[in-house]
């Protein structure tokens, strides 16, 4: 800060530099960042996968599943039992399962688990899990595998799992009398999809709700200790604190085993799948390990079993480069779409936060519901036994573990189902986008008039500084220009010691000095309270969506048109209102420096957050960089009194500002996205399909983050909402011209 | 002097011979099914020792082990070695529990002053005789018991039993054929003959559970305990799953790979104990048929045992079973104490222990439940929770004595009254902590071993209680004996916690990377330093004439 503080600087090469390219530097950031990320499908800037862990030793044990048959058997005693019994119903059917693995000679236990919904009329779901453990001999129990698979009614709209199921069941009857296993294996059934998974995960690993020792806080986002405003003493009749604290009441598990290692879930609808797509996408963005990744991917060749991760498919190798690369390309676009919103697109996704490795087998059909994979027609049908086959050996390796998964990759984008790109490639293409930022920053700082607010002085001073320089100049002749790169805070000192500067200029430096720090002071306060206030407002956003619901349920309103319109409401009530804050906040009206350096603050913020966010789940971050650094960099401190270019230009930056609004991005976005599903629909119905859709959406993602600690409502409200606010104040806020004082 | 000569003889003669008599070694099989599919088969081996006489003049207790019993004044010492885990919930209680790994306790005798000295020699002694690892036993692993563990022996009147005391467990410790082999060299029979000629490794370590055992003890032989003598017994306790068995029909070839060649000619009883409980739901037939069925009537439940006298013959036995028809799944039925313990949380900053105790029985149960945590899991008093209360009124006594990092475990026992047919859950939470780099074990991601509960229960019913009472040194002892209530003591699973941990391979790459850089370094600086540059002539070709003169002129240097 020295550095940039000292008085001088103004005249510095670089500073005069900075600000003449600054627009067209961060503008070739910008496109550099989105070269960059393309290139990153090309096989010059990926790289080829491969095991770091040695001890998994991927299919070195001969195989010999046998429960082919046995496999069959279950598959059509699992189908006979659901048309005769459940057909129904969406209940699941417990005692079979149970009956079932009690012949296996597992140790079988149900898990049974309530959730309160957290919004409207606050209805009660439960549900049963049923687990079996395969205990291994020898062991204390003190690792476990979990083989699992959720379970799908024959009413349900997605491909069920019957096969999944009875391929584990195969499995479990092959396993059991094995000698060699290690570690423990769970084979565990879950109901209700990932409010299952979830329950499961949270009960294994103690996460009570109604205990209050200090470790329930780690557990979800919703504790009591978390600091919540405490409506309920304000408005009877709302009791916040009690929703979220038992949103999902996991139960108690009966029976459990060790430490979990990894974790393989399945989903197969039917033997006679054409290939297996790997999912990885967890909560939040994150991923398992690439060794697991890798080794599924391999043994699956091994096995003779076609695999494929999103547009990558292993039967397909072009050897056109352009193919390669835009095949790389769009495998890894899809699965930063993917990435986004945090959700995860399987049961194996909500392992990954309890630092367990998991992955996703799914099979498909040549013509499945998520979309059709090229010359699948052709290709051989898999059979229970390759199926089997490919569990055993990803299981046994899993077994021949000696440590936890420590190695390789947990940050990585996948380019094809053998290639990958590690967080050292990507990143650039993050901090590319940050840097515009930055950039920006650092050229409105070094713009900001350092001169006091007073006009006379400025010009007295203005002239005593010329004359100064003209001496100072002279005194230092040549040497001058050398000491340009040298420290500029040597100089000064340099400067001070120097006999020839006048003492005239020293005291009005002083001078200049104690007004300037009084009126930074004076506006780091008001700005200070602006920005905290912004911040509270997004904050309260956040936890907004019980009231409204509730305020909704009232007049009985589903809650997800409740939660939609009332954002709605609070957003138009922010937009009008925020402008008006920072007047509220002090009596004079602001002035350009002030905003210049909210602005400044902002920039540094938005950076900050991309970066910390990309780190964790980079597409989110990466996609936050792409729609805020052009408003970031378009935005600026409008000045009072303009030409009439420039305040069109202006209700044009408002318009696009309006644009990147979240609440407006996601409505946008969908009705895009419907758009693109349904292409021959009217208008109108577009935009009422997209509204649905968006409403969904953040029902969604306010349920997900009470849930299962999603992230990306919390971060839209309480992070990107205040940015936001803050760049519509800047847009909005006339303020006068520093020339015209 | 001829005639005194000769009386020393004679009397040297006859303390030998009378010696001879008051050694005494008894072999013991005991077979029980534990459903719907499990074996569990417990061997002992017992030798009694006079110890008034020198136990040095014994010719069937081992020497080796005699002598580090007196050398170290040892009282009382058990030591086994276990690999697996008991279900205790599935499988009923074994007949001596064991924790996973190696678990060693002794009583010094009140004349030991330096306990914690005896104690670290005595460990050293036991690690060279069994080849085990406990030498890694050390004060910061070991705790002093107060409530849990009392001598099972004679104990002198007013002694301060629990200030000798010393209790350790290596959760980690990994058993293998290499303690198997000095555990059967201190038998008098070695492997050659009697029961432990079953004791074939290549079988036993394909058990789903194993255990071998020591335990030393006085007993008393008079009614005053004014004279006493060493008991030395040896167990091993073995769990077969039907499953990897392949069949439910057990025999001694499937179980040990081999008959049994007779008993031991050096004991003075040999006997086989299998319980036929169970023949009366699911009808099988023994083969060869047992010599006589007892029934054996303990503490309100009813236990058949089939009784097989093996006679030092070596005549070849194969004992099995055969099913009269298929019977249907038999349901276990839970015994009335069991209990589970499993760590809470995840990440690397917090995270607890959790012990769950089920009285399943009609009366209320008292336990003492003894959590022991190394030094590197501290466990915080203020965070102890029963049932999720903080002042809880099961708790009748309690005992706390904080660890110090690298010198003393942390060490909490709860004296408690279960009550009926509940479940009763002590959360105790933990804090990590780092530990130095040099700290870490091998394969430090591999995850940090916290070892067993401990839980002194005294059981009203006998209901799958198999241990043999207090006074009792054989099998036989346990028939009828039924008492006011059965104490045991049980060893609850571990758990594992994985420490923050570096990242180890760092240094590795960066010796790689190092090593690399050297590597390419050396080749220049070896040739700059070795090679000469030399210009190379470049002129006129030289002539064939000038050729031979040269070649002349070179064999001339």
């Amino acid at each position: 800060m020295g550095l940039l503080s000292d008085p001088e600087y103004g005249s510095v090469k670089w500073v005069i530099v900075l600000k003449k390219v600054h627009k067209p530097l961060s503008l070739l950031l910008y496109i550099g960042a989105l070269v960059w990320f393309i290139m990153l499908g090309n096989k010059e800037f990926n790289n080829e996968t491969y095991f770091s862990e040695n001890a998994l030793l991927p299919g070195l044990v001969t195989n010999d599943f046998n429960g082919e048959h046995s496999a069959k058997q279950f598959f059509n005693e699992f189908l006979q039992e659901l048309e005769d019994k459940y057909e129904f119903s969406d209940a699941m059917p417990v005692p079979w399962l149970v009956a079932k693995m009690s012949q296996l000679h597992l140790e079988v236990y149900t898990h049974n688990f309530t959730l309160n919904y957290p919004l409207g009329n606050e209805q009660v779901y439960t549900g049963t899990n049923v687990y079996g453990i395969l205990r291994a001999p020898r062991t204390s129990s003190l690792e476990a595998l979990v083989v699992t698979a959720p379970y799908r009614s024959l009413s349900s709209h997605q491909k069920g799992t019957a096969a999944g199921i009875a391929l584990m069941l195969a499995f479990a009857k092959f396993a059991r009398p094995q000698k060699y296993w290690a570690k423990d294996i769970i084979f565990l059934i879950t109901e209700h999809e990932q409010l299952g998974m979830q329950a499961w995960l949270e009960a294994y690993h103690g996460l009570h709700s109604d205990a209050e020792t200090f470790h329930t806080s780690l557990g979800t986002f919703w504790t009591p200790g978390t600091p919540v405003f405490d409506l309920g003493k304000l408005m009877p009749g709302f009791s916040l604190n009690g929703d979220h604290k038992k949103c999902l009441n996991p139960g108690k598990l009966k029976g459990r085993s060790g430490s979990i290692q990894a974790a393989i879930n399945l989903e197969f609808h039917t033997p006679k799948i054409k290939y297996i797509e790997v999912k990885i996408e967890g909560l939040n963005g994150q991923l398992p390990n690439l060794d697991l990744v890798n080794l599924v991917h391999k043994l699956c060749v091994k096995s003779g079993v076609h695999h494929s991760f999103r547009n990558s498919y292993s039967w397909i190798r072009s050897r056109n480069k352009m193919d390669d690369w835009m095949n790389g390309f769009w495998t890894m676009f899809d699965m930063v779409i993917a990435q986004i919103d945090g959700v995860p697109d399987g049961n194996h996704g909500l392992f990954h936060r309890f630092g367990i490795e998991a992955v996703t087998l799914e099979g498909r059909e040549a013509t499945d519901p998520a979309g059709k994979a090229p010359r699948a027609q052709a290709l051989s049908t898999a059979t229970f036994y390759r199926l089997g086959i490919a569990l055993e050996s990803i299981l046994r390796s899993l077994n021949n573990l000696l440590e936890r998964f420590h190695q390789s990759y947990f940050f990585y984008l996948l380019a094809a189902t053998n290639r990958f790109i590690s967080i050292g490639q990507y990143m650039p293409s993050l901090c590319l986008l940050c840097v515009a930022m930055l950039v920006k920053a650092l050229s409105l700082w070094v713009s900001i008039p350092q001169e006091g607010d007073d006009d006379s002085d400025k010009k007295t001073k203005e002239k005593t500084k010329k004359l100064a320089k003209e001496k100072h100049s002279d005194s230092e002749s040549a040497g001058e220009e050398k000491s340009e790169d040298t420290p500029l805070r040597l100089r000064k000192i340099k400067n001070n010691s120097d006999d020839v500067v006048p003492g005239e200029k020293e005291k009005t430096e002083l001078k200049r000095k104690v007004k300037l720090t009084d009126e930074s002071s004076m506006s780091v306060v008001n700005i200070g309270a602006n920005y905290l206030l912004v911040h509270l407002i997004g904050y309260a956003v956040m936890n907004s969506p019980v009231i409204l619901s509730h305020i909704g349920a009232k007049y009985n309103l589903p809650s997800e048109v409740s939660v939609f319109y009332g954002l709605i409401a609070i957003s138009v009530f922010l937009i009008f209102i925020t402008p008006v804050v920072p007047r509220l906040v002090r009596t004079a009206r602001i002035t350009h420096e002030e905003l210049s350096l909210v602005n400044i603050l902002l920039l540094i913020e938005l950076s900050t957050v991309c970066l910390a966010v990309g780190m964790q789940n980079f597409p989110l971050g990466f996609v936050i960089a792409m729609l805020y650094t052009p408003l970031a960099l378009i935005t600026s401190v409008v000045v009072k009194g303009q030409s009439r270019l420039s305040s069109v230009l202006l209700v044009l930056k408002r318009v696009i500002c309006l644009l990147v609004h979240p609440l407006v991005a996601v409505t946008l976005s969908m009705i895009v996205f419907s758009n693109i599903l349904f292409p021959e629909e009217p208008f109108f119905d577009m935009m009422a399909r997209g509204r649905d859709a968006a409403m969904q959406a953040i029902m969604f993602s306010i349920v997900d983050s009470m849930i299962y600690g999603n992230w990306l409502f919390n971060l839209a409200t309480a992070v990107l909402l205040p940015i936001w606010i803050i760049f519509w104040q800047i847009s909005c806020i006339k303020v006068d011209s520093p020339a015209l004082k | 002097m001829e005639s005194v000569r000769r009386l020393l003889l004679y009397n040297i003669f006859f303390i030998v011979f009378s010696c001879i008599h008051c050694d005494v070694f008894k072999e013991e099989l005991f077979i029980k099914s534990l459903p719907p599919s499990h074996l569990y088969t417990h061997f002992q081996f017992v030798t009694l020792v006079n110890s008034d006489t020198s136990s040095f003049h014994s010719h069937l207790a081992p020497r080796s082990l005699v002598e580090v019993i007196s050398r170290f004044h040892v009282e009382e010492l058990h030591l086994t070695l276990t690999e697996g885990q008991w279900r205790h919930n599935q499988w009923g209680y074994p007949v001596l529990d064991a924790a996973p790994g190696a678990e060693l306790y002794a009583w010094f005798s009140a004349d030991v002053v330096d306990v914690d000295i005896q104690w670290k020699k005595l460990t050293s002694t036991l690690s060279g005789l069994f080849c085990a690892s406990l030498n890694f036993i050390e004060n910061f692993n070991t705790v002093i018991p107060q409530m849990t563990l009392w001598p099972t022996g004679a104990v002198k009147a007013g002694q301060n039993v629990t200030s000798h005391l010393r209790y350790a467990s290596l959760p980690r410790e990994i058993v293998c054929t290499e303690n198997l082999t000095p555990w059967k060299k201190l038998l008098p029979c070695e492997s050659s003959k009697g029961f432990s000629a079953l004791l074939n490794s290549r079988m036993i370590h394909n058990t789903n559970y194993h255990s071998v055992g020591v335990h030393v003890r006085k007993n008393c032989i008079s009614n005053d305990c004014s004279e006493n003598n060493l008991e030395i017994k040896q167990t091993v306790g073995l769990v077969y799953d039907y499953d990897i068995l392949t069949s439910s029909e057990w025999s001694f070839r499937k179980l040990y790979g081999q008959g049994l060649p007779g008993a031991c000619p050096l004991s003075s009883d040999s006997k086989i104990y299998v319980d036929v409980t169970s023949n009366d739901t699911q009808p099988f037939t023994l083969i060869p048929p047992p010599h006589s069925v007892v029934l054996s009537q303990r503490g309100g439940s009813d236990v058949k045992l089939a009784i097989y006298d093996v006679k030092p013959d070596g005549q070849m036995i194969n004992i099995g079973i055969k099913h009269n028809r298929n019977s249907d799944l038999p349901v276990p039925i839970p015994p009335p104490l069991y209990f589970n313990r499993y760590v809470l949380g995840y990440g690397k900053e917090f995270g607890g222990i959790v012990t769950e105790l089920t009285n399943n029985c009609w009366t209320s149960i008292n336990v003492v439940v003894l959590e022991n945590a190394p030094w590197w899991l501290p466990i915080q008093l203020s965070t102890l929770r029963i049932n999720g209360e903080a002042e809880s009124s099961l708790i009748i006594s309690q005992y706390y004595s904080p660890g110090r990092s690298r010198q003393k475990p942390y060490h909490l026992e709860l004296l408690m009254k279960l009550p009926p047919r509940s479940t009763t859950t002590i959360t105790i939470d933990f804090e990590f902590v780092f530990l130095k780099w040099q700290e870490y074990p091998p394969d430090a991601n591999h995850g940090f071993y916290i070892g067993s509960a401990l839980i002194l229960a005294n059981l009203p019913t006998a209901k799958n209680y198999t241990s043999l009472p207090n006074t009792g040194t054989t099998f036989d002892s346990m028939l009828n004996a039924s008492k006011l209530w059965y104490p045991i003591v049980f060893r609850t699973n571990g758990a594992m916690v994985s420490l923050p941990t570096p990242d180890f391979s760092m240094p590795y790459n960066v010796i790689c990377l190092a090593c690399t850089v050297v590597a390419l370094a050396f080749g220049p600086l070896h040739n700059i330093c070795t090679k000469e540059l030399v210009l190379k002539p470049v002129g006129t070709p030289v002539s064939l004439l000038q050729k031979v003169f040269n070649l002349f002129k070179r064999k001339r240097d």
